[in-house]
This record gives C-alpha cells, structure tokens and sequence, in this order.
C-alpha cells in the first residue's frame, strides 16, 4: 500500500459520496428550494442573521470544524488497531454518517428559523432534554480539553525543538491584535509580519533546541530528578502496563498551556484568541496544502516517504495486557471521531453556519462539502502516521507529514519543525477556544447558584483546573476514548434530533434514524468498556497503591462515563417516545419555538 | 434583469479566494460586527427601551433621536427579544 493509492481511495470517495448520495438526499427527501427564504434572508440583523456566499461560508464552515480530532484520532486508531480497520471506518463513516450529520443539522435549524439543536429539543421533544443536553455538553467539553491539554503537554516536553515557534505564535498573535485594531495597520502587511516571522521561528527550532532542553533538565532538577506523581498506567510499554512519572517539566509545560488557555478566555477576543488562531491559520494551511500534494505526488517523486510501514491490521482485540479490553467495535468508532463522524459539527453547524445560509440549494456544499473535506483531512494524517512509523504517534505522525512536505525540496529537518507546529497550532488555538465556552457555560449554568462563578478568572480557572485533574490520570488514551465517546454520542443525539423532526415533518427520516441507531448503540456500548477499563485498570490499581492524585483524576473520569451515559439514556428516552408519538401524528409543517417577536 | 444588475460571477480565482477569505478572516469580520451591534443595541436599549417595556427616564432625548434609530428598531428587537442559549456562544 502507498499514499498514491490511498489518495485516489480519498478523491473516489468524496466523488460518490457526494454525488450518488448525499445530492440525492437533498434532492429527494429535503427537497431543498432554492426560492424559499431562509432565517439568513428572513431574521437579515446584519450580525447573527446574514445571507453569505457559499464559498466563504464552506471556507468558514471547514475551518471551524477541522480540529484536532481527525488527526489524533486517525494516530490513536492506527497505532492500536492498524491502518486498515481506520482507513475503513474513516471512509465507511464520512459516507453514510458524518456528512448526514453535518448537513442535517444545518438543515433542521435553516427550517427551524435558526434554532440551535438544544431550542429544537426543547421544542420537538421537551424542555427537560434542553437540561440535560447542556450537562452533557458541559462534560463533553471538560473532556476534549484535558484530552487537548495532556496531548500537547506531552508533545511540547518531548519536543523542545517546537517552543521557540510556539512561543512565537503568541507573541505574533498579540503583534497582529495590536496592529489590526489599535495601530489600523492594513492585513496584507501585517499577516506577512506575523507569518513570516512564526514561520522562521519554528524553522529555527532547532537551533534552539539546546537552550529548551537545559530548561526542561532545570525544572526537573527542581525535585531532584524524580518525579511529581507517579501512577499505574496500563496503555504504556506497548500496552504491557507501567509505573509513569510527571516530571516537573510536564507539569510546566501543562500550566504553561493552561496559562495560555486562560488567557485566550479572559482577554478581550481581538487582543489574543482571534489574532493567534488567525497566524495559527497560515501555519497549518500551508502543512496541510504541502502535505496533501507531497502525499498525492510522492509515490512518483519520492517513492520512499510514500510506502505504509505500520501493520495493516493488528487484531480485533490486540491489548489484552492490563490495559483490559479495547475491542474493535465500539472503540474504533470513537477513537476516531471527528474524520468520519462528529457531534462538534452538528452543535456548530445550528448555531454558527445555518444562520448564514443565503440559499437552500447552499446547504449541500456547505454542510456536507466541509465533512468530506474534513474527511480529506483525516486521510492525511492516517497516511502520514502510516508512512512514518518513528517514535511516539504524535512523532510518527510529524515524521510522516514532514516527509510529505520535504517531497517539495525542504530539507527533512525543517519539513518535520514544520509539521509538529502544525500539529500543536492546531490543538492550541482549539483548547483556548474551548476554555472560553467551559468558562461562559459555568457561568451561565451555575452563576446563580454559586455566586463566586460569575466572575470570569474564577469560573476559567475551575475549568483549567478540572481539566489538569483529568490530565493527572496520565490515561491520554481512555481520556481521549471518554471524549470521542462523548463527542460521538453528540452526533448521535443530533441525529435522534433530525429523526425527530424529520418524522415529525412526515418526510422519510430512514437516512438519518439508521446512523443514529448504530452510533447510539456504538458510543453507548464504548463509553461502557471505557468506564470499565478506567475503573479496574487504573482507579483500582492506583488506590490500592495508596496513590492520591491519580486515583482522583480516573475516579472523575468514572464518573464522568456514568453520567454522560445517564445523559445519553434519558434523552434518548425522551426522543424515541417524541419519535414514535410524531410517526402516528407527524404535523404538516415545522412551527416555531415561541411566537416570532414580531 | 439588466446586464449591469447581474451578480459578478468570478472564476476559479475567486473561489479559492472566497474559501481562504472564509477560513482566515470570516470569523474576525463576524465578531467586529456583532460588537459594533452590542454596542449600538445597547445605546438603543438606553434610548428607546420602552419599546420592550423598560422604564426610560429622559424621553426628550428619545424623540430627538427617533428618526435615526427608526431604521433599525427591527432587527434591535428581534435581536433582544431572541432566545439564546450556551450554544450560541460557540457560533
């Protein structure tokens, strides 16, 4: 197997997906108009509501959802299952479910005068599913960021080589805030700026690499060269289970972030959390388009950095060490989310996307046209950690990026800076992201029950703090299967929400109620195995071993699997009995959730 | 419809660029605009908020801008009215 294949593989998938599918869908079951008004051209306020063109929204739409979880996930999967089964799924996935996902969800709220998928609940199955659907969204978010945390705490401690541009990043970032909207420099000249000197600072990496290394060696010379906390974790020495240390570097590394994060939260979004993801942008759009070529032309050109080196197919159940059951099914499914399937899209799709929508005949491109190029994405980075096969995945992964990247002629060295920057950029400007909704989400949630939660430093650092617990488990792997559980079971409420209101409009709700069967089971059924593996695997070993920290941190994340399960089993409670209840008696026409203001 | 009112149709050229445009920009250009409306809205609940039933102490000053705030009282009180909820922050 070569990347060439594979690519091919990609474009044929997109192709028929698109056009022996999902435009019939559209054409037959949604019956898209392009003369009817949307809440766009309907609610025009010039900000929430307003009609954009296609293009930009699909540029918009992708960027927002292209994470870090087609990346990580397609290197969890491959490394613990092999390149087969994730290639498979990540195709099988995009095709039947994730650009159903996407597009509905955009289509229900573009039918729904704009609602989000919570109004909707709130409307088509009761008020009580809003409630819950917020806890669960609270939990899932707490979960992605210390999965984002602990992942890019380990890569920047490993990898001193990536701190001078990292370090960079932020600083630009500010630079760029600063000229933008306070010295009114125009944007060409300042984004040349800002990249060009990011971009050389993580070429430089090395250079530097000495200097980070000393830093790294200073800090944990701090206790003496032993470690801050020391836990059981079943997923290390190829699965065989080992004691892991948290140096005081990791700690660093992780608080550094942290800081990063906080004040991505609280500072006024044009001084930090815009500007950086802005230079954040270049970085990894440069990687990614370099990367995609080099993967599509390397088989020809460089032959060498294009043959698969990772086993194809491990087994259906290959660690069976301490770290206890990791069956194919449910885990692949979850493992990688965001590349086949994710409920991220749906939330943003309702919120963000569907109130720009100028035209219906847009939702089609926009909706599922982003998911394949997400899909697209997810490809990438299975082929780039199929090829590298050096180091830790995340190492693999870079390794295989960056030989892509030097099929351009760049020197190996910098190729592979290039592609571990893109990789952290990525996770980076996300998580802040995320510290910012955990922040106004507490506050919203709890602010009048807790008082002291209403005020912004304090609500961001409960976040942070919950997040850094997680982190302490030192199980990345389960926290990661916890969060692509979760994020899962999102895109599978969202579907159960289409169902709904697809039966509920008497139109054939069979596309959408198949993947929402499959995917609820599937995510179920792994949140289980991941409660089951964190609670014999690590909390109990770790507590019989009188060892606080971690048997606090996998104790949450326990917890955690329950109640998102009792989330999961509720709601559905609820949508199958608002399902069945509109498939006797489906109104003729969806109505709004309140009588329209005006 | 006149050969002068027809939408502009750019090639590949402006495709590409609307999509990076819509990747790297969209998103600044969103948020500048719903400030410069939190803001105007706010002036307008100040102004005119007896609209929405909020006792206004000054209505002199409210006559006097009346006319300009006319064109937009609309869409200021669909805005104000609109339920939102903690999803909405993420879009």
């Amino acid at each position: 197997m070569n990347a060439l294949i594979a690519v091919i593989l990609g474009a044929i998938t997109v192709y028929l997906t698109y056009t022996r599918y999902a435009r019939r869908i559209d054409r037959n079951v949604i019956q898209s108009d392009p003369k009817r008004a949307t809440p766009a051209t309907l609610y025009m306020d010039g900000v929430d509501f307003m009609p954009t063109n296609r293009n930009i929204l699909f540029g918009y739409h992708f960027k927002s959802i292209a994470a870090a979880g087609p990346i990580v996930g397609a290197i969890v999967a491959a490394t613990l299952w092999g390149w087969l089964p994730a290639m498979l799924w990540l195709i099988v996935g995009v095709a039947f479910m994730g650009w159903v996902s996407d597009y509905s969800a955009i289509v229900m709220s573009v039918r729904n005068e704009g609602h989000s998928l919570s109004a909707v609940a709130h409307r088509l199955v009761s008020p009580r599913t809003r409630t819950i659907l917020f806890l669960f969204i609270f939990f899932y978010l707490l979960l992605v960021a210390g999965a984002f945390v602990g992942i890019m705490a380990q890569v920047m401690e490993s990898q001193p080589r990536t701190h001078l541009g990292m370090i960079l990043l932020v600083v630009m970032g500010l630079l760029l805030g600063q000229m933008l909207y306070r010295w009114r420099i125009g944007l060409v000249p300042a984004t040349a700026l800002t990249v060009g000197v990011t971009l050389a600072a993580i070429m430089m990496g090395g250079a530097s690499e000495g200097f980070f290394k000393g830093l790294n060696e200073a800090f944990n010379s701090l206790t003496g060269g032993s470690p801050l906390v020391t836990y059981f974790d079943p997923t290390l020495a190829n699965f065989k289970g080992a004691d892991a240390k948290i140096m005081p570097s990791l700690l660093f590394w992780a608080l550094a972030i942290s800081l990063f994060c906080y004040a991505g939260s609280v500072l006024p979004i044009w001084r930090m959390a815009q500007p950086v993801v802005y230079v954040g942008f270049w970085i990894t759009a440069l990687a990614m388009l370099l990367g995609l070529g080099g993967a599509a032309v390397g088989t020809i050109i460089k032959p060498e950095v294009a043959q698969f080196q990772i086993p194809m197919f491990k087994g259906w159940n290959p660690q069976m060490g301490p770290a206890g059951v990791m069956p194919l099914w449910p885990m692949l499914f979850v493992t990688i989310a965001c590349g086949a399937i994710s409920g991220w899209h749906a939330l943003f799709g309702s919120v963000g996307t569907a109130r720009q929508i100028e035209n219906e005949a847009d939702m089609l491109p926009v909706g599922a046209g982003s998911m394949l190029a997400e899909f697209l994405l997810g490809m990438l980075a299975l082929l780039a950690i199929s090829v590298g096969a050096k180091g830790s995945p995340v190492a693999a992964f870079a390794n295989g990026l960056g030989g892509f990247i030097s099929v351009w002629g760049f020197p190996m060295e910098y190729a592979v800076s290039l592609a571990f920057a893109a990789f952290i950029v990525i996770v980076l400007v996300v998580t802040q992201l995320l510290f910012r909704v955990m922040r106004v989400t507490l506050t919203e949630w709890l602010g009048e029950i807790i008082p002291p939660l209403r005020n912004q430093h304090f609500s961001s650092f409960i976040s942070i703090a919950l997040a850094i617990l997680l982190v302490m488990t030192g199980t990345w792997i389960y926290l990661w299967q916890l969060f692509g559980a979760a994020n899962q079971l999102m895109a599978a409420l969202s579907l159960l929400l289409v169902t709904i209101w697809l039966a509920s409009v008497g139109k054939n709700w069979v596309y959408a109620g198949i993947p929402m069967i499959l995917m609820y089971v599937t995510t179920v059924a792994s949140v289980l195995v991941t409660a089951y593996n964190l609670y014999f695997n690590v909390y109990l070993p770790n507590l019989a071993a009188g060892r606080m920290l971690p048997t606090v941190g996998s104790g949450l994340m326990v917890l955690v699997a329950i109640l998102l399960i009792f989330a999961a089993i509720l709601i559905g409670i609820d949508g199958f009995r608002a399902f069945f209840k509109y498939l006797r008696r489906p109104t003729t026409m969806a109505q709004p959730a309140t009588a329209p203001p005006l | 419809m006149a050969e002068q009112d027809k939408p502009k149709k750019g090639g590949i050229f402006q495709v590409f660029k609307d999509i990076v445009y819509g990747m790297s920009s969209h998103e600044m250009t969103r948020h500048a605009v719903r400030s410069r409306a939190s803001m105007e809205h706010l002036f307008i609940l100040i102004t005119m908020g007896d609209l929405l039933g909020v006792p206004i102490l000054p209505p002199y000053y409210s006559l006097r801008l009346l006319p300009y705030v006319t064109p937009q009282i609309s869409t200021w009180k669909r805005r104000m009215l609109r339920e939102r909820d903690i999803t909405d922050t993420l879009g």
